[in-house]
């Protein structure tokens, strides 16, 4: 019985907050639209969370992916001023990601810096690229392309709610795709295998033959490029650009991660349970909203369930909810 | 339609209203923490009161991509109107959604957007007219100017196209220089420095008779290039807009700066509650852009507030 509220407590929990704001919400919370709302919202902290779930299965971090999401978008933002095409301003930034993740993995794993501190200081450094590159300003208006824009406010038609249109919208589908590349990646290759066996123990893994060193330092280009990609995403969505947009995005990724932790049957971070925890921070977001609860007070208590959830999650792995594991 | 059938639907909206539950409007920002903001909300809430709604202000804290997220949100929940203080060419995706779903977004000192169906601010036209003209009078119709203006900026290059309107309609006003100060640092070094420089070029006593700034920093700037050049006994006017507190310690100095132009914040808010008001009773608004009266700060309402 307790190993049976150890296993499926989280998602009890989860389900319990869907099914209070269906209760306190009745006319729009379940509702398709509301749902591929929330799908949209919640589509570039679930690109950031899946990438981050990269790292954090060797037990390392990634502090400069908000950093690195705000300056991507200020990359794309500035070629476009400059009059480059929009896959042309996409790839510069997207290689921005790939160097701004490199030079974390080489930091972390080459030179041996803890990520904490490794990624404390890319955090700095991108954000002060992004400062310097946009001059401090917000690039918006006639120097983003309509096309770009657009994009985010778009998707295919998947059926109609009386008489407005539902769309899925494109950015969920991007945010679908590189949550399915994570899955596959994890889970389903050697390379996936050993990230895990690394968190699990790195020395074991380098005595097994692991090649320890560079698979650490390769993981860290996942979050670099998954932060410039979700930087592009909400560059589209707001349609500009400005150095701090996506600074709020890795203190929630990471909560997202934990919080999916408490899913899995042996606490580790997987890409699925990290879905999960995005979807119940979003969901939490658009409930209380909808409930008129202070936008203030909505902080205070998405704070106090990620620490309920991972406390009890904590308390039952040591055995003081149940029988010791 | 008749003007009958307008009376009967505006009687049976009337009825609809009072009957029913009290209409919801959301007030989404980024910026709830910034002083000014606040105003507007404690003017928007207080005149909301008496319409009693039911108001929800949300603040993202400075996240403009929550902004749209927010308005999603309420749009789903079926608010009956949401106003907004952000820039709306940031967050199209947000005022789309209102639009498909009906419902109408009034900006509060937000800008325009043919998706906003009325932005209620303070005229920039009026502000400048109403320190340019202060000059005027006060210069006697007669004397060198120094203009400190900002062309990059659109609404404060309206300013000073007021202001060299009403300097070339005295023809013993003359503009001694129109200088375009360095911001990056704040406005207030750069207009000193370009002061000092102009002081320095014009030595006689009387030769400036006026500084007239389009807004607050440069004219503090021009009064500390003044005072540091001893020259604060000559009477130099100075003219800053926007009555910002240092702005406001320095007119109530009574010293060289003499005025600046105030917006209304609370004003703004209470003005956009009416415009809701307007809109949620079915009027169709001709106005896109509503203007809230400035006030005109000098040493003697300086204290006022």
């Amino acid at each position: 019985m307790t190993g049976l509220v150890r296993r499926f407590g989280g998602i009890a929990g989860m389900l319990a907050v869907v099914l209070f704001f269906a209760i306190n919400v009745p006319d729009t919370f379940l509702t398709l639209r509301n749902w591929l709302n929330i799908s949209q919202q919640i589509s570039m902290l679930a690109v950031v969370a899946a990438c981050m779930t990269v790292v954090m299965v060797m037990g390392d971090f990634d502090l400069s992916v908000g950093s690195m999401a705000s300056l991507s978008g200020v990359v794309a933002a500035t070629l476009f001023t400059q009059d480059w095409s929009i896959p042309a301003a996409l790839s510069a930034a997207l290689a921005v990601g790939l160097l701004g993740g490199l030079i974390n993995g080489v930091m972390v794993s080459l030179v041996g810096i803890l990520p904490f501190v490794a990624t404390l200081a890319t955090l700095t450094i991108y954000s002060g690229a992004a400062f310097l590159i946009s001059d401090g300003r917000t690039i918006f208006g006639r120097d983003i392309p309509a096309a770009f824009g657009d994009f985010a406010r778009g998707g295919p038609v998947i059926g109609m709610a009386g008489e407005r249109a539902l769309v899925l919208p494109n950015l969920t589908l991007v945010a679908l795709a590189v949550v399915a590349l994570i899955w596959l990646v994890l889970e389903q290759t050697t390379y996936g295998r050993r990230l895990y066996a690394i968190g699990g123990n790195s020395e074991a893994a380098r005595l097994a033959g692991v090649p320890v060193t560079w698979l650490r330092l390769s993981a860290f280009l996942f979050t670099g490029v998954g932060a410039a990609v979700a930087g592009l995403m909400y560059a589209s969505r707001v349609a500009s650009a400005n150095p701090t947009q996506g600074d709020a995005l890795m203190l929630t990724a990471i909560a997202a991660v934990f919080l999916g932790m408490t899913l899995t049957r042996d606490g580790q971070p997987g890409v699925l349970a990290t879905l999960a925890g995005v979807v119940v921070l979003g969901v939490l977001d658009n409930g209380l909203t909808q409930m008129r609860v202070d936008s203030y007070v909505r902080e205070v208590l998405v704070g106090a369930i990620i620490l309920a959830a991972v406390g009890f999650s904590a308390l039952g792995r040591r055995g003081v909810l149940g029988r010791r594991p | 339609m008749t003007a009958r059938t307008i009376f009967t639907a505006g009687a049976l909206a009337a009825l609809v209203a009072g009957g029913a539950a009290a209409q919801e409007v959301a007030v989404i920002t980024p910026y709830l923490a910034q002083p000014g903001t606040q105003f507007y909300v404690d003017g928007f809430t207080a005149a909301a009161e008496n319409f009693g709604w039911t108001v929800n202000v949300i603040d993202t804290a400075g996240d403009v991509g929550a902004v749209i997220s927010r308005i999603e949100d309420v749009t789903i929940q079926g608010v009956d109107a949401i106003v907004i203080n952000v820039d709306p060419a940031q967050i199209g995706a947000g005022l789309a959604t209102a639009a498909d779903a009906g419902i109408p977004v009034v900006g509060m000192d937000a800008g325009s957007d043919p998706l906003v169906a009325a932005n209620v601010t303070s005229n920039g036209y009026a502000m400048a007219a109403e320190t340019a003209v202060y000059v005027a009078d006060r210069i006697g119709g007669a004397g060198n100017v120094v203009m400190f203006t900002f062309d990059p900026f659109p609404p404060v290059q309206a300013r000073g196209v007021i202001a060299d309107a009403i300097f070339g309609n005295f023809p013993d006003i003359e503009v001694l220089d129109r200088i375009t100060p360095d911001v990056s640092d704040g406005g207030i070094a750069d207009s000193r420095a370009q002061m000092e420089a102009v002081l320095a070029a014009n030595p006689e006593p009387g030769s400036i008779a006026a500084v007239w700034a389009a807004w607050d920093q440069p004219a503090l700037g021009a009064l500390q290039a003044i005072e540091a050049a001893g020259r604060g006994g000559e009477g130099i006017v100075i003219t800053g807009i926007d009555a910002n507190p240092q702005a406001r310690d320095a007119i109530a100095q009574g010293g060289n700066f003499e005025a600046s132009v105030a917006q209304d914040f609370v004003g703004i808010g209470s003005v956009t509650a009416e415009t809701v008001k307007r809109l949620l009773d079915g009027e169709e608004l001709r106005q896109k852009v509503i203007y809230v009266p400035t006030e005109l700060i000098t040493a003697a309402n300086v204290g006022a507030d």
